[in-house]
């Protein structure tokens, strides 16, 4: 074949220069985690940094943990999903209800992710089938599920000796290691966030999700089924905060139809923090673990600190603001 | 007269506007010593530039040699490393687009920047003071007419000046950003900007627009502004700048005046290797089994009654800009929803999605490379494998990073794609590497049925131009059936079999490519007589 000479240059690689700006805007959100760490630390020589108060953080952050993880997985489509608190309430009184008719634990947490799967399937299909944005449909279905769980409860706890002693002590449990004991909540949050970093990153599912979250019109034309995938990542928000009402539930071995409510603002903060530390400003599992872990790690240092319970929320959410504007300060004039 | 034209099938190059010496002009803009590094990583080395009064000045260079940089810097909209202007002969600071847009200096940016949400009379006339009673009533009919004004002297007519900008197709919305940097200027007193920078602002043009809009550069010319042009059609160039500046590798390597050189010797300068052919024959026959067969397809844009396309066969869509034809492989391939239409692949009958195309071998390179074709915010690799992901993962589940990034590398260097490598985001690249990218997709698989490609060579630089074209031939040879659009007329004549072609949306007519003439093409087009055409203005 007559192919057209050849001669001289080929196309030029280049190695790319390490840069302070580049680093700090990747790592300056582990940097601070790392700072407000050392500072309850200093504060706190003999009960901050011991085992057991870490082992006691991971388990208050769990149920958070497994929200922020698979609230990741929408957000990465570039999508969010403000039902999953109340839904986690739901599913809490789900299973209370279960417990009350004398339904075994298998059931309740069977019937309960259903009823998470069902949830996500709802917004899944009103967003991305119907075409109405994911603000306006979660909203909704958020004061459907809320009115759902005090409609079924009666605006009433369901607690006490309805609730089976097994479920009841799985969430205060935990796996026996010498002299420390790694809670159950740990390990189910452990397993939810290896399970969505492995989905995210490493399968065929998770590329076409983040290419879906960065051009959805451009991955279309490339082949992607983009209206599926993004209902079937409703459906792990929704598996999510059922799992993550029924650890709240057996935690606290009682239901109630608020109980949940508060996941969702915390979670979406926590994928917004992580947020911060990629290049791209994609959200990524392993970043919304170090925003889980400060959120948790500050309401457990300023309980130390004996500060008040309400100007930890005003500190926490002064935290967020800052460690976003700073990225994306850092991020600019480039 | 030069080693590219001597073997192409087509182009004269016409020398029109440089009978005379264009040195007389005075230094309207000089640039020098202007660096920018990106990451570390150098783009444009100790550049130097200048712009004479009435003279148009051609920026020539490979995909990544540095064009855009240069124009970013002085449009203020990236920050330099280094850089010393000269408006005038006076120092001057471009540190934003408002100081860039005060100084004279008007903008045709390659790769879209519009505002969606506004309407195309407001993107027209974005960053300037619309018209309005007691400065705060806009009045919007005399916005309308004036953009409606604006749009014509480009002889645009098609496009709705209150229209929302995100109705536009990408290639309107390009003639709205070229008519934006003609937006202040006022014919009637002559009132005009000091320099005008255009970044391949003819790539999505087709024949008689660009007609029009050297039009207007000559007329700017004659009233004693520079213009910084570039574009990577060497017939254009020659058409009509005084001098070209040629760039390599982020260095300045050269100015000639055009009268002086030819494009062996500027294709020399930018690349460094001669070119021998520009369009490679075709060295197999079109097989016997038809491919592609349609009939009777419709969607909200097009009607095309029936066309076939038979194995190894290239077949070209021709047309104006709005003519229907990114439309129609839209609608082919379900981009676009089609209201009927029977679609017959190799015999069998599909209804097509994109997924469903991708997936039976058919690969579709969308028009616009950056909101249709990549995902700029991630890799090179992820972008060149998202649509064959299935066959580049293990079992169709699993991310395979080796395998990915293998494939994109050798992919990459087959199209000529500069980069440092598969992990870099795609965001990074040049234009024409982004276009590269989008193209390479089509090679990811092994079996090919059936390629789709507007515009595949928008923005590619003249060598890899040919490798595309080399490849395209291969994969025919290979027994896939290609469609073809492309405002590149020679393009379409030195490629393809036979074309299609279309206007206001239909399918009107069919010719084979053999005999035909850029012009004859170009009447087809019109579905006029060229000296019609040119009595009455294009519509
Ligand atoms: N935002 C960016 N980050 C990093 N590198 C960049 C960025 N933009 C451009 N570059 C690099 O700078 C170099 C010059 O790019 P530039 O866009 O100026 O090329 P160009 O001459 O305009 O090419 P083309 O003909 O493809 O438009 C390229 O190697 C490109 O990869
Ligand atoms: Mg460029």
């Amino acid at each position: 074949m007559s192919v057209p000479q050849t001669v001289g240059v080929r196309p030029a690689r280049k190695r790319r220069a390490f840069s302070v700006a580049r680093w700090l805007r990747t790592f300056g959100t582990l940097i601070g985690f790392l700072i407000i760490v050392a500072i309850f630390w200093q504060q706190r020589p003999t009960t901050f940094m011991t085992v057991t108060n870490w082992l006691n953080i991971t388990q208050q952050v769990s149920i958070l943990g497994v929200v922020a993880f698979t609230m990741t997985v929408v957000m990465v489509v570039g999508d969010f999903d403000l039902s999953v608190g109340t839904m986690a309430s739901l599913v809490g009184i789900i299973a209370g209800t279960l417990f009350q008719n004398e339904q075994p634990v298998a059931v309740a947490v069977v019937a309960g992710l259903l009823a998470g799967a069902l949830g996500g399937l709802i917004n899944g299909f009103l967003v991305s089938y119907v075409g109405i944005s994911a603000f306006v449909t979660t909203l909704g279905t958020m004061t459907i599920f809320g009115g759902l769980a005090l409609y079924i409860s009666g605006g009433t706890t369901i607690f006490g000796r309805v609730i089976p002693e097994a479920f009841g002590n799985f969430g205060r449990e935990g796996l026996v290691l010498g002299s420390i004991t790694i809670p159950n909540l740990t390990l189910l949050a452990l397993a939810v966030l290896v399970l969505t970093w492995f989905i995210l990153e490493q399968t065929v599912f998770g590329r076409r999700l983040y290419a879906i979250g960065g051009n959805r019109e451009a991955s279309r034309l490339a082949g992607v089924r983009v209206r599926f995938l993004r209902l079937l990542a409703f459906v792990v928000s929704g598996l999510g905060a059922a799992a993550a009402g029924l650890m709240l539930a057996s935690r606290l071995a009682s239901a109630n139809p608020k109980q949940g409510d508060g996941l969702m603002l915390n979670a979406i903060a926590a994928v917004f923090l992580g947020m911060t530390m990629s290049e791209e400003g994609e959200p990524h599992v392993l970043g919304t673990l170090v925003g889980v872990l400060i959120l948790g790690v500050l309401a457990n240092g300023l309980t130390q600190l004996n500060i008040d319970s309400y100007i930890q929320q005003i500190l926490t959410g002064g935290i967020i603001i800052l460690a976003v504007t700073l990225s994306s300060l850092s991020r600019r004039g480039q | 007269m030069n080693s590219l034209s001597a073997v192409s099938s087509g182009p004269v190059y016409t020398t029109m506007t440089t009978a005379v010496d264009p040195s007389p002009g005075t230094v309207l803009l000089a640039v020098r010593h202007a660096s920018k590094s990106y990451n570390g990583v150098p783009a444009l080395t100790d550049a130097s530039l200048e712009l004479r009064a009435g003279e148009v000045h051609a920026l020539m260079g490979e995909n990544g040699a540095g064009k855009s940089t240069l124009i970013k810097l002085l449009a203020g909209v990236l920050a330099p490393d280094r850089i010393e202007v000269e408006i005038q002969g006076r120092p001057a600071t471009l540190h934003s687009p408002q100081a860039a847009y005060g100084h004279g200096l008007r903008f045709i940016h390659q790769e879209l920047n519009i505002v969606p949400q506004l309407s195309v009379a407001e993107n027209v006339f974005l960053g300037q003071r619309y018209p309005a009673w007691f400065g705060t009533l806009v009045r919007w009919r005399t916005l309308n007419r004036r953009a409606r004004d604006v749009l014509a002297m480009l002889g645009v007519h098609h496009i709705d000046p209150s229209e929302r900008m995100a109705r536009l197709s990408p290639g309107d919305q390009m003639l709205v950003s070229i008519a934006r940097a003609f937006a202040g200027d006022d014919s009637d007193n002559g009132s005009r900007a000091l320099v005008y920078v255009m970044d391949e602002p003819t790539a999505a043009l087709t024949g008689h627009e660009v007609d029009l809009l050297f039009e207007v550069i000559n007329g700017l010319k004659a009233r004693g502004s520079a213009v910084l042009y570039v574009s990577h059609r060497m017939e254009e160039i020659f058409r009509i700048s005084d001098r070209i500046t040629v760039m390599r590798d982020g260095r300045v390597v050269g100015t000639r005046h055009a009268a002086d050189t030819h494009p062996g010797e500027l294709i020399r300068l930018m690349t460094g290797r001669t070119l021998q052919q520009v369009y490679p024959p075709r060295q197999t026959p079109v097989g016997e089994r038809m491919r592609l067969t349609v009939r009777n397809l419709r969607s909200h844009a097009v009607r095309a009654d029936a066309f076939d396309l038979r194995e190894g066969e290239i077949v070209g869509v021709a047309g104006l800009n709005g003519s229907g034809r990114t439309e129609l492989l839209r609608a082919l391939v379900g981009a676009d929803r089609r209201l009927s239409g029977e679609i017959l692949l190799d015999g069998r009958r599909v209804s097509l999605t994109p997924a469903m195309a991708w997936r039976n071998g058919v690969a579709f390179v969308p028009e616009e490379r950056r909101s249709q074709g990549l995902v700029l915010s991630r890799s090179v690799a992820d972008n060149i494998t998202l649509p064959g992901l299935a066959w580049l993962s293990r079992g169709g589940m699993l991310i395979d990073r080796g395998l990915e990034r293998r494939t994109s590398r050798s992919l990459g260097d087959t199209v000529q794609l500069k980069m440092i490598g598969p992990d870099q985001t795609v965001r990074e690249l040049s234009g024409g590497n982004q276009q590269k990218a989008v193209f390479a997709r089509a090679l990811t698989r092994t079996t090919r049925v059936l390629l789709l490609l507007d515009e595949p060579t928008r923005g590619v630089d003249v060598g890899a131009k040919v490798d595309l074209y080399r490849l395209i031939r291969e994969l025919s040879g290979q027994g896939a059936a290609i469609l073809m659009v492309s405002s590149d007329l020679p393009e379409l004549i030195g490629m393809t079999d036979r074309i299609l072609i279309m206007r206001q949306g239909v399918l009107v007519d069919e010719v084979p490519t053999a005999g035909l003439t850029e012009e004859s093409l170009l009447s087809l087009c019109y579905g006029e007589t060229a000296h019609e055409r040119s009595t009455d203005g294009g519509r």
